[in-house]
């Protein structure tokens, strides 16, 4: 059965959820992605029925077993880590036998056989979260709701912990539901995203259609493109600083356009070919990245191009060069607020 | 190194301050007196009781100020600070006075005792009464800031995992709290024996150690006074230490 959140708002302690509507379906990797603040803790609490919402309804969660993994853990410091494996068992009265037998089975799975007996105190992060995920996972949940549980970890941890929700999420089946502020994040994990933000969910689909159709500024922002104007539109011409810019849509009084920052080439000499948005102008930054170079070429506007270290290298783009950026007409994503 | 010696210096006075005294008086009672104090019927049943008075205040302040202190750490609702400032109250009222009060409600005029017939003046009872009304803040507020420093989201995760409210508060948030229920238990106590105010206006008799310490300097002057009192400290002292030791296993 799907799981779905109807028209859900809720106030609580400085956090909002306004009219929330999600539908997400049975063994989903459904996340939740949106900047700090914006009430993503609030949704999941909701739906585990630890927090009544103000108004609205979730539906198909009854007599469905959850298993919450907080941010950082929430590790009972009293119990050992055997002991918090089994904390859902023991509630449950099963037989102590079958309880050793299922934690020692969980703890093989998870790689945290040797931490049995240790205190939680003493674990690193990525141990602590092992044994959340086998505390949760010893009440077989139906749903596993995870709130950033990564954000406590070291980049090379929060590699492997990606790897590890995709395989168990094919391993459960359960349904997943998943909530971080790391876009980067949900494009590795999500079959669906949804972007909350400021307590309002105001775009869902698939990864890469969000990334590629962002229906906002506001989202626009939230996914990192650095090329976003606004005007108004007449015979398909955005004029911004006198820049007439081509855009894919007729006429409009105001609108935004967008364009990101791997989609604008830019070359010495100005490229003839069917991309009908040509602009001379100055490089006035540019920025190293991991495996990229961020280039801000000024040409009546400020645009951002990514461009590879080889294509920077080759090139030989200096500061104060002249250059040409050019881009297609149909790479630019309008939307009217 | 200056800093430490600054530190070391202002805190020794403090020591000083409160050692000095209680060092003065015991060396000022020989080892023989004590020992013969100690085996008066008068003075070892009078110190066995402020002890046993104190602890049924302590277990009675457990069973109802453990759910108070719950309450106050977790929940907002309108009144909570009264009911904080009320708590509050027996520390910075004067303990006769707090006596005085308690009478008006246990007295053998007082509502409770026409409509009981029971007249708990000059009991035990009374005693218990006097102590937990003055020293019940301690237990309640240590309490309340142990469970105001554990996050909620544990009690969240054990009812997530399948436990209900009250299974969740026994196996989670109570054990967390341990250690603040018993310095708080401790301290409840500790406070319990020494009252003397609350006490003796509402039980002459049966003579806490107090209100013997007071009969006896009274009555017989200071050189009379000195053991019993040299007495109950050490007693207190052993038993504190002790738990202090325990706790920390």
């Amino acid at each position: 059965m799907n799981l779905k959140i109807v028209n859900i708002s809720k106030k609580f302690k400085g956090f909002e959820l306004k009219n929330i509507d999600l539908e997400i379906r049975e063994g989903e990797f459904f996340v939740i992605v949106g900047p700090s603040g914006s009430g993503k803790t609030l949704i999941l609490e909701i739906i585990a029925g630890l927090l009544e919402p103000d108004s609205g309804e979730v539906y198909g969660i009854k007599n469905k077993k959850i298993g919450f993994i907080y941010q950082d853990y929430m590790l009972f410091p009293h119990l050992n880590v055997f002991e918090n494996i089994a904390y859902g068992l023991n509630i449950r009265k099963i037989d102590r036998d079958e309880i050793k037998s299922r934690v020692k089975n969980l703890a093989l799975k998870l790689e945290i056989s040797e931490l049995l007996q240790r205190n939680v105190a003493n674990l690193s992060g990525g141990e602590k979260q092992r044994v959340a995920i086998a505390r949760a996972m010893a009440i077989s949940p139906d749903i596993f709701l995870f709130d950033e549980p990564t954000s406590a970890l070291d980049r090379n941890s929060r590699m492997k912990t990606r790897e590890m929700f995709i395989k168990l999420h094919q391993k459960t089946c359960s349904t997943f539901i998943h909530v971080t502020h790391d876009f980067e994040e949900a494009l590795s994990l999500a079959d669906r995203i949804g972007i909350l933000i400021n307590g309002r969910i105001i775009q869902c689909g698939k990864p890469d259609h969000v990334l590629n159709s962002p229906e906002s500024k506001e989202i626009a922002d939230f996914l990192g493109y650095k090329n976003v104007f606004g005007g108004s539109i007449k015979n398909n011409r955005l004029n911004i600083n006198n820049l007439n810019l081509i855009v894919p849509i007729e006429k409009a009084d105001f609108a935004y356009v967008a364009i990101r920052s791997d989609d604008i080439i830019i070359s010495k000499k100005k490229i003839e070919s069917s991309a009908r948005n040509s602009f001379f102008g100055e490089i006035e930054n540019v920025f190293k990245k991991s495996s990229i170079y961020e280039v801000v070429l000024n040409v009546g506007v400020r645009l951002s191009v990514d461009i590879t270290r080889k294509s920077f290298e080759e090139m030989d783009i200096k500061m104060g060069d002249n250059l040409w950026a050019t881009f297609k007409v149909s790479s630019l994503k309008v939307f009217k607020h | 190194m200056k800093f430490k010696a600054i530190f070391s210096f202002l805190g020794l006075l403090l020591i000083l301050f409160i050692g000095i005294p209680i060092v003065k008086m015991m060396i000022s009672t020989d080892p023989s007196t004590l020992l013969l104090t100690s085996k008066e019927p008068e003075v070892y049943s009078s110190i066995f009781l402020t002890f046993r008075a104190s602890v049924w205040a302590t277990i009675i302040a457990l069973l109802t100020g453990v759910p108070l202190a719950y309450i106050l750490a977790r929940r907002e609702f309108v009144g909570k600070k009264i009911i904080e400032g009320l708590i509050d109250l027996p520390v910075i009222i004067p303990h006769t006075a707090a006596g005085i009060a308690l009478l008006t409600v246990w007295g053998r005029n007082s509502l409770f005792s026409k409509a009981t017939g029971i007249n708990i003046i000059g009991t035990e009872i009374s005693i218990s009464i006097a102590m937990f009304f003055v020293s019940v803040p301690f237990l309640v507020n240590a309490v309340k800031d142990g469970f105001k420093l554990i996050d909620e989201r544990y009690e969240k995760t054990a009812i997530t995992l399948g436990a209900t409210t009250y299974k969740a508060f026994f196996t989670v948030s109570l054990p967390m709290v341990k250690k603040s229920i018993i310095s708080g238990s401790l301290m409840m106590w500790g406070r319990g024996i020494s009252e003397f105010g609350a006490v003796i206006i509402l039980a002459y008799h049966p003579m806490t150690a107090p209100v013997l310490i007071f009969e006896r300097f009274q009555n017989f002057g200071l050189k009379y006074a000195i053991p019993v009192t040299v007495l109950l400290i050490l007693i207190s002292l052993i038993v504190f230490i002790f738990i202090r030791i325990f706790e920390d296993k």
